[in-house]
């Protein structure tokens, strides 16, 4: 909660950019204002992660050790809140129990560490079992800040869950409570097996499957807020519909189907309405219905476009969306009774692909200031208008997507050529591309 | 009545002296002469027929030629009738045929057959009908998309015209149901270009029902950027995916 409000603070703080014909926006490499985070005004932990001993040689668990301190070092090394101090300058010795720790090695140069993250892994009853422990070396008198042990089947997805869960647990601690995003999933589509399909991965882009396997264009996938369902547009009967999923059961749940257009649903932050667009009445407009199809409300009454409905998912009662009702295409706000329309940017170009941050202030989005044929992530605050770009170079950066803590945004990219898709900080640094197979596109982080 | 009955009675006497008289002549015959010897045997008649060339086909001529001996009358058959003793004549029959000669004479009758072949002409030439076009090919040959600018579902002037001369077509064919495809380039979001490609499929569609074809034979889609006619990063190659594309079928 005060990484927020700091964050807030401290963007408000920042001289307006004046925007004169073409629009003028701060970049955020380089200059380091804009940064999400508890270093906002406070001090970077340092947080040294040795790796955790297998305490058997055998080879399975070996193996599977390797898995999950590689797994560890990336999660924190992602995590946006920490700076995970280089092996190079650790003691010699790594412990594996509290009586190992040289506190005055750990906490001294070089490597200066606040917090020590160690353990070991032991294979019981055929189970891999983890001890991992996190000590704020600064406090040799009251050191333990977690110690927990993870119980769980021999094998790489399992040791990979291990990892994300301390992980997540280190990160919650340290991040002001907010919890980590090492389990959670994006989902996407691609074309690599020749069908354009929905696919989901791990965070980390690790894990990835296919989720449909419908003919024809399967495309724009969204989650539930309970990620127990995807909500995505189907050409499967010829036309585009709204296709709901349930992951659970692995089956279609009934949704209705309407003549036109149907595509781009988004559920509210209480699961409780689907908005999406739909040219059911000639012109793509924006309807918001019950969950399953019920109580069809038309939102917008403009001719022209209007599409990529996003919900406020802080209050539920505000509507982001595309509409090129100017000449080209914007974002607007809309409240979800269908009052208050504004647009959300004054400047020019085309901006699309609306994410509202988890918190409600902010809107990431893809934009062209120029009809260039360039295309980069920016983030807008939406109480001041203060726009800061994420991404900056030639290739086309589109399709931003929240991740739940706020810290991370997925986005598509052809900065290798072809589409893939892409993870950063909020800040626009730590670029990690996920995927590499085929063409992969329109990427939802899940809740 | 009286008349009648005196007729009667010199019948029956009639008929009793008439009986009388043959019982008593019959005792007076004399023995009959030898019978005169027969007279000397006529010659029987001989005939010979021939159809040169004896195989035609329809609508050519063959000559039947023909001598005799010892006949008095000769009958050609058929349709031809009585011939002299020898000669030809030229037929044209449109069938395969037997001739037939018959040469009477006081000696008897002898025939002479001679067969035509008559074989079918080879085929016309098949007539020179326009050949059929299929619908499909005319809908090739005459349909034209509606192009578009950037970001934009109106129809534009050169629209107008592909879409006017569509709808010509259209009218002149009215059983053909279509699609229109809504079609974008590919800078933007691919959610945006799906609803761009669903006003332009509907624009195309409004002018054409203006234009009088029936909006119950039209459908639309909208496939955004995601089936483009084309892959580049040029204007050249945008322009060809920003359209509306006209499909038989649909409906």
């Amino acid at each position: 909660m005060k990484y927020r409000r700091l964050k807030y603070l401290l963007v408000l703080a920042i001289p307006l950019a004046v925007f004169v014909g073409r629009p003028r926006v701060a970049t955020s490499q380089g200059e380091g204002w804009f940064k999400t985070g508890i270093n906002m005004g406070q001090t970077v932990i340092r947080i040294a992660v040795p790796d955790f001993t297998a305490r058997s040689t055998d080879p399975r668990l070996v193996s599977l050790t390797q898995v999950f301190n590689q797994v560890l070092w990336n999660d924190l090394n992602n995590s946006g809140i920490l700076n995970v101090v280089s092996k190079s300058l650790y003691p010699v010795n790594a412990p594996q129990e509290p009586q190992d720790v040289d506190f005055n090695g750990w906490s001294s140069p070089p490597a200066s560490a606040q917090m020590l993250a160690f353990g070991y892994t032991e294979v019981r009853n055929n189970s891999l079992v983890v001890t991992a422990r996190l000590f704020d070396v600064h406090s040799p008198q009251n050191p333990s800040v977690l110690a927990k042990r993870y119980v769980s089947d021999m094998n790489e997805l399992s040791a990979r869950d291990a990892a994300h869960r301390f992980a997540n647990e280190i990160i919650q601690t340290l991040g002001g409570g907010v919890p980590g995003i090492n389990l959670t999933k994006i989902a996407f589509v691609s074309n690599r097996t020749g069908h354009t399909e929905i696919w989901t991965m791990d965070y980390d882009g690790f894990n990835q499957h296919e989720v449909t396997n419908l003919p024809n264009l399967n495309l724009t996938p969204r989650w539930a807020p309970d990620n127990s369902e995807l909500a995505f547009t189907s050409y499967a009967s010829g036309n585009p519909e709204i296709y709901l999923y349930s992951l659970l059961t692995n089956r279609r749940i009934t949704f209705p189907t309407y003549r036109g257009l149907n595509t781009t649903p988004a559920w509210s932050p209480d699961g409780k309405k689907i908005a999406f667009c739909s040219s059911m009445g000639g012109n793509p407009e924006i309807y918001v219905s019950d969950a399953n199809g019920l109580g069809l409300q038309r939102l917008t009454f403009a001719p022209g476009v209007n599409i990529s409905p996003v919900w406020n998912p802080k209050t539920g009662n505000e509507i982001a969306f595309v509409s090129d009702r100017s000449g080209s295409p914007q974002i607007y706000i809309i409240n979800s009774d269908g009052t208050n329309l504004r647009r959300l940017i004054t400047a020019g170009g085309d901006a699309e692909a609306p994410s509202w941050s988890p918190n409600g202030l902010f809107m990431a989005f893809s934009w062209s200031v120029r009809e260039t044929g360039h295309w980069d992530i920016y983030v807008i605050e939406i109480a001041t208008g203060q726009i800061v770009q994420l991404t900056q170079n030639a290739a086309r950066n589109e399709h931003p997507s929240w991740s739940p803590d706020g810290r991370h945004i997925v986005f598509e990219s052809t900065r290798t050529g072809t589409r893939q898709v892409w993870t950063m900080l909020a800040d626009g640094s730590h670029p990690q591309q996920l995927t590499a197979k085929g063409k992969n596109w329109n990427p939802n982080w899940s809740n | 009545m009286r008349q009648k009955k005196r007729s009667l009675a010199l019948l029956v006497g009639l008929l009793g002296v008439v009986i009388l008289a043959a019982s008593c002549h019959k005792k007076a015959v004399a023995p009959p002469p030898p019978p005169p010897p027969p007279p000397a045997p006529a010659a029987k008649p001989t005939v010979n027929l021939t159809a040169v060339p004896s195989t035609i086909e329809s609508g050519q001529s063959v000559t039947l030629s023909w001598t005799s001996e010892n006949a008095t009358s000769l009958d050609l058959q058929p349709d031809i009738g009585a011939v002299q003793s020898s000669g030809s004549t030229s037929v044209s029959p449109t069938e395969s045929t037997t001739y037939t000669l018959t040469a009477t004479g006081p000696g008897g009758t002898a025939t002479s057959t001679a067969r035509v072949t008559v074989t079918a002409p080879p085929p016309p030439p098949p007539p020179q009908a326009p050949p059929a076009v299929s619908e499909e090919t005319l809908f090739e040959q005459n349909i034209k998309d509606a192009f578009f600018d950037f970001n934009k579902s109106d129809i534009r002037p050169d629209a107008q015209q592909a879409l006017t001369a569509d709808a010509d077509f259209l009218k002149e064919h009215p059983s053909i149901n279509f699609t229109i495809e809504g079609h974008c380039d590919d800078r933007g979001s691919e959610e945006y270009n799906l609803g761009l490609g669903d006003r332009r499929a509907n624009a195309a569609k409004n002018f054409l029902v203006n234009l009088g074809v029936a909006a119950s034979r039209i459908s639309t889609i909208s496939y955004g950027k995601d089936r483009p006619f084309c892959t580049e990063n040029t204007e050249a190659c945008w322009q060809k995916n920003r359209r509306a594309h006209l499909v038989m079928g649909g409906k």
